[in-house]
């Protein structure tokens, strides 16, 4: 079994940039370019941090972890207004329609994205050497929360634009084994 | 046949855009949350074709497809994998058990819809399956020439329809053009470089948005060979060049199944008008001959008994307008419509020359004909009524 420390950082960064611009494009029609966390001037206000000034701003959080040579979970944090958007866009409904036929709708979705987007990650490591299965996607929703990492884990954290809008791919590798 | 498609997916969501992606083709859809519900589904219905996720909840699809395969009733239903495990091993690993094709997330539409189109044969849903397209409904005709004069003679000669005529000049273009707007008809020359339009031809046949979509052979009348071979591979029509443009909008017409009755009937006011046009080749008169009958008992369904047979535009009487005229006229007998001619001078002359058509009346003008029919004949208006004198 693969140690997670030889997976270098440029290796998770390059990988977790091109599914989520493939994921993005191909299911959303939109471009999404990688933030360096430094030209960010109000990364207080970004998820994941939770003791931030915008932290009641709410978030639509997908998570699908992956089991194999390699271990971990990837959080994908979008707004909820753009979540709204991104499940309008995929379904190929209005806005309202989405609203009516309710939140279940848009975790399904960004559920969904998040496992295209793990998939696509992942599916690189696999081909780069490091075996590993999906699991099954979850949701998390709300405002003022904070996810912290067991301490045998190591963490990147990678920023993202999408036409203004925000997305962080928050990846949590366990060390090890 | 209506063709099934299972698509066996724990998110909804997937199941939606498989449903969207197919709700223009001749098929239904069937869903499956898991391997348990889709292996259920597939002994029921016998899909033609399975969509199948990996990641699932109670059964995965790896498991599912073992299964599958293994059941004698349920094996040889195609399956293509929908999902987002696409690490090297793993896809060799599950092409093993047998899938058809290998699709990974994400996915464009398109995709999926070719790569089923390969499987089983789909076949686009007609736009308004209950209303036939006319003659005044815009249509999307794709020349493939790489003459842009031949282009531009085509798109002059179709000017006065709603049909729009794109011209490209390679089979490139044509290909990026019937991704992006599939046309109603491609006209294809056969004189592209390398014999690239039988190799376009063939592209067209396999995508399953042009499938069905008919292709014209544009060929030099000369080139009998090509037009040959251009028959065989399944050319709905050759067009000859020169190019007899009115040939060629009828034949396209015809391509797109399109109802050309409004070219040569009408209600106006009370009265049915049959009109022919200035040239009324063999093509012409057969298709206005096709809708006599239809339209004179619609006309009758209406309430309407009073025909006007208008032949102004006509430039020379030949033995197959008469026929078609005598063949209106005794159609108005049978039906006890009231008919009258509208004919220019020449005509009125050239009526006075045949045995048959000497006796036939005409008005001068449309609204002539209609204010004097149904008049009783020898009256104030003159010239009599034609149904007593045209027998």
């Amino acid at each position: 079994m693969a140690a997670t420390q030889e997976i270098t950082e440029p290796l998770l960064r390059e990988n977790i940039t091109r599914a989520i611009s493939d994921v993005f494009k191909t299911m959303l029609a939109r471009e999404v370019t990688l933030v360096s966390a430094s030209e960010i001037t109000d990364l207080q206000t970004w998820p994941p941090l939770g003791n931030s000034a915008d932290a009641a701003r709410s978030h639509v959080v997908g998570t699908v972890g992956f089991i194999g040579d390699i271990n971990g979970l990837l959080y994908l944090y979008l707004d909820v207004d753009f979540a709204r958007m991104a499940t309008s866009h995929l379904l190929g409904m209005t806005e309202a329609e989405v609203d009516e036929a309710g939140d279940e709708v848009i975790n399904d979705a960004i559920g969904e994205i998040t496992n295209m987007t793990v998939g696509s990650f992942k599916n690189g490591l696999c081909d780069a050497g490091y075996p590993c299965k999906l699991t099954i996607p979850s949701i998390l929703r709300g405002s003022n929360f904070c996810i912290e990492p067991i301490s045998s884990a190591t963490r990147q954290i990678y920023y993202f634009n999408c036409g203004g809008q925000r997305v962080v791919a928050d990846i949590l590798m366990k060390v090890g084994d | 046949m209506r063709y099934k498609i299972l698509t066996v997916d724990d998110s909804k969501t997937v199941r939606i855009i498989v449903r969207k992606a197919f709700k223009s083709y001749d098929c239904d859809i069937l869903e499956a949350g898991n391997g348990v519900e889709g292996l259920a589904v597939a002994a029921k219905e016998l899909p033609d074709l399975i969509l199948l996720d990996v990641t699932m909840p109670v059964m995965d699809g790896v498991e599912m497809l073992t299964k599958l395969k293994s059941d004698p009733a349920l094996k040889a239903i195609p399956v293509m994998m929908l999902t987002a495990e696409g690490g090297r091993d793993h896809v060799l690993k599950i092409a093993k058990i047998g899938v058809r094709d290998y699709l990974v997330k994400p996915f464009k539409e398109d995709v999926l819809i070719e790569k089923s189109g390969r499987i089983i044969d789909l076949k686009p849903l007609s736009e308004t399956p209950t209303k036939v397209k006319s003659i005044f409904d815009p249509a999307t005709i794709l020349v493939v020439e790489d003459k842009p004069a031949i282009i531009q003679q085509i798109q002059d000669g179709l000017k006065h329809t709603p049909w729009k005529v794109h011209g490209v000049a390679a089979q490139g273009e044509a290909i990026d053009f019937c991704a992006r707007t599939p046309p109603d008809v491609i006209i294809v020359s056969l004189s592209l470089p390398e014999e690239s339009a039988f190799a376009l031809f063939r592209l067209v046949r396999t995508n399953v948005k042009t499938k069905y979509t008919p292709v014209f052979a544009l060929a030099v009348k000369t080139e009998t060979g090509q037009q040959q071979q251009a028959q065989t591979l399944g050319f709905g029509a050759i067009i000859t060049k020169p190019i007899d443009l009115g040939e060629l909008e009828t034949k396209l017409a015809k391509a797109m199944n399109l109802d050309t009755s409004q070219r040569y009937y009408s209600f106006e006011g009370d009265s049915l008008i049959m009109r022919l046009p200035e040239n009324c080749s063999p093509s012409v008169l057969a298709e206005s001959a096709n809708y006599l009958k239809p339209k004179f008992s619609e006309a009758v369904d209406a309430g309407t008994n009073k025909v006007v047979i208008d032949i102004h535009q006509l430039r020379s009487l030949h033995m197959g307008v008469i026929k078609l005229l005598f063949q209106a006229m005794q159609t108005c007998r049978e039906l006890a419509m009231q008919f009258a001619l509208v004919g220019n001078p020449h005509i009125i002359s050239e009526c006075k020359g045949f045995e048959d058509t000497r006796s036939w009346t005409f008005y001068d003008s449309l609204e002539e004909a209609k204010a004097n029919l149904g008049k009783p004949a020898g009256g104030a208006a003159a010239p009599a009524a034609p149904q007593l004198a045209a027998v």
